[in-house]
């Protein structure tokens, strides 16, 4: 269940790698944002967070659209070493920002379904996991139809294949790219305002997702839309598994060690054959 | 250090002089010689990640990891056995190149990107393991190294003059492996590496092990230097040690600032960014807590926007323009 909100988070991680070739070290900062805007328009305007994941995801698309008009776009033929350290200069001044804008406190909202379970058969679903998993997989699937139909999403992975070629048959590469990017980092956010109900929001709450977000989209394939989704589950799995195991603490440490695993033995990830 | 001319012999021997005598013109307990101290330190620890992402262009966000390894081996030693950090440097060099060998051989056939996402969470997985096996590392509190008589043998000192010139003579070390690796064979052939792996393959250059051997020298380096810092600071804890932006962006950020690749660009990179990022911290710290690192972030881009090489190109490009206005 927690692998389907996975699986949003890390598409949009995905996305911008298979576009644009860069891996965004920054990109949990964004579900951060996310949580923030979902916080306010909650505080401020009383609305769900469910409600407000539109809100969030429009709000750091435009952020995302602006971040790599001004800088992303500087280095996207630069040495690698650049991309690297530019997305994790993003990462500590985003960081940061949130820090001195928000407070180091932890948020959190107050939902009438907060503690409300959903009994089927023998098992109980909470209802924050299963709204936010169904919010998940229509992100998903809006985003599946986008990129498989509509002109836009055409043209975006005709630039992943070839910016050249695309270039050719009059596509906008420059577009394209602020395109995919400000979608990534939107679609990181909306996962961050759906699972606004079950968590806190702090500006230090990236670094949790970071690692995670990196394992499931290397082990779904980098840059493979449906290999984020399979890893997304397959994180979703490996989370619950090891916590029946190990005590809390080693958890991620669990996840780390897949994560290097899978680094070291397949870095193409599981559907990287397929592609 | 052959095949320098006369005059750079004499600028260099001058440049070490002034090295030497600097701490002088310092307070001796005083504050600003503790940061020229973290800034050699900085400056040798830059040097190290140097060899590896910097000739090789392997670049690891992962570096804290054999650094915490040094800090905790040395102290650990002193506390349970007694065992002085002259040697626990030692140690602690032989375990940060095991370690550093040990995430080398899945890791290094890993380009880019991939190695970069590999070594962060190799770090990561170590700062985790310094979290939660308080047994040995004392935990997410920390540890303090046992202070007694200051004295030579204990690497523990009344003056911080004496710290200074052991992080000079690190430097110093640290340095000459630098240089005496980018001339041997084992440079080339890294920078073989670095211009085209495929072709440096085809014509015979084992990649894998290559890149492996600079690794391990790099993490035994890095580890000896963690021992340093542990002495120095006396209390130290999982979370600064390991830390992704206290250490592993950090070196790397001092060698980028400096001019990646370059002898001399960790050190110019370290005594422009420390320096900054200690006055930053005294200026707005006062006002709010997390000001001084959003500076750190923004000078990051900023020198990644201007100019990646560091430094260490603005010199040449000077020239360059210079020379295009005589022309005209």
């Amino acid at each position: 269940m927690i692998g389907g909100v996975y699986a949003v988070i890390s598409i949009g991680l995905t996305l911008v790698f298979g576009v644009m070739g860069i891996v965004n070290f920054a990109q949990a900062e964004f579900l951060m944002l996310g949580m923030f805007v979902a916080y306010y328009a909650w505080a401020w305007l009383g609305l769900d967070p469910l409600l407000a994941a539109p809100l969030a995801f429009v709000v750091v698309f435009l952020l995302g659209a602006a971040i790599q008009r001004v800088l992303i776009r500087r280095v996207l033929k630069a040495p690698e070493v650049a991309q690297i350290f530019l997305t994790v200069g993003l990462l500590i001044v985003l960081e940061n920002a949130a820090l001195l804008m928000f407070g180091s406190g932890f948020r959190s909202v107050s939902t009438p379904y907060q503690t409300s379970s959903l009994q089927l058969g023998p098992l109980f679903i909470s209802v924050p996991y299963l709204a936010a998993f169904a919010m998940s997989v229509a992100s998903g699937l809006a985003l599946w139809l986008f990129l498989k139909s509509s002109w836009f999403g055409r043209a975006m992975r005709a630039t992943a294949q070839d910016p050249m070629a695309a270039r050719l048959m009059g596509i906008d590469a420059d577009r394209m790219h602020m395109l995919a990017f400000a979608l990534g980092v939107g679609l990181t956010a909306f996962g961050g305002a759906v699972i606004l109900p079950y968590l806190t929001a702090s500006p230090t709450v990236g670094t949790q997702f970071a690692v995670l977000m990196f394992t499931v989209v290397v082990l779904g394939g980098l840059g493979s839309v449906a290999g984020a989704v399979v890893g997304g589950l397959a994180v979703g799995i490996i989370q619950s598994l090891s916590a029946l195991v190990f005590p809390i603490q080693l958890q991620n440490l669990v996840l780390f060690v897949v994560f290097i695993a899978v680094l070291a033995f397949r870095p193409k990830g599981m559907l990287g054959a397929a592609r | 250090m052959s095949g320098l001319s006369p005059r750079q012999w004499t600028g260099l021997a001058l440049l070490a002089a002034l090295a030497i005598a600097l701490p002088f013109a310092f307070e001796p307990r005083g504050y600003g010689i503790r940061i020229l101290c973290l800034a050699l330190l900085f400056a040798a620890m830059a040097q190290a990640w140097n060899i590896v992402a910097g000739l090789a262009n392997q670049i690891s966000l992962g570096h804290a990891a054999f650094f915490g390894i040094g800090a905790y081996t040395s102290t650990l030693l002193l506390i349970h056995f007694g065992i002085t950090p002259w040697l626990g440097m030692f140690a602690a060099a032989i375990l940060g190149g095991a370690a550093a060998l040990l995430i080398s051989l899945p890791t290094m056939r890993l380009r880019g990107h991939y190695f970069a996402l590999a070594t962060l969470a190799f770090g990561e997985v170590m700062r985790v393991i310094g979290n939660s096996w308080g047994g040995l590392t004392g935990g997410p509190v920390g540890i303090s190294v046992p202070f007694a008589q200051p004295s030579l043998a204990l690497m523990q000192f009344r003056e911080t003059r004496s710290s200074y010139w052991l992080m000079l003579a690190a430097l110093v070390v640290v340095t000459l492996v630098f240089v005496a690796i980018k001339r041997s064979r084992l440079g080339y052939r890294l920078r073989a590496i670095k211009e085209n792996a495929d072709a440096a393959e085809v014509i015979g250059v084992d990649t894998t092990r290559t890149k492996i051997i600079a690794a391990v020298i790099s993490g035994a380096l890095t580890a000896a230097l963690g021992t340093l810092y542990a002495q120095f600071q006396f209390f130290f804890d999982p979370d600064t040690v390991f830390g992704v932006a206290s250490v592993s962006v950090r070196m790397a950020m001092i060698a980028i600032v400096g001019g990646i690749g370059t002898a001399a660009g960790p050190i110019l990179g370290a005594l422009f960014v420390i320096p900054l990022e200690e006055f930053a911290n005294q200026v707005f710290s006062a006002q709010a807590a997390g000001l001084s690192q959003l500076v750190f972030g923004l000078l990051l881009i900023l020198v990644i926007l201007i100019e990646p090489r560091g430094f260490m190109a603005i010199g040449p490009r000077l020239q360059r323009l210079l020379r295009k206005g005589d022309r005209r």
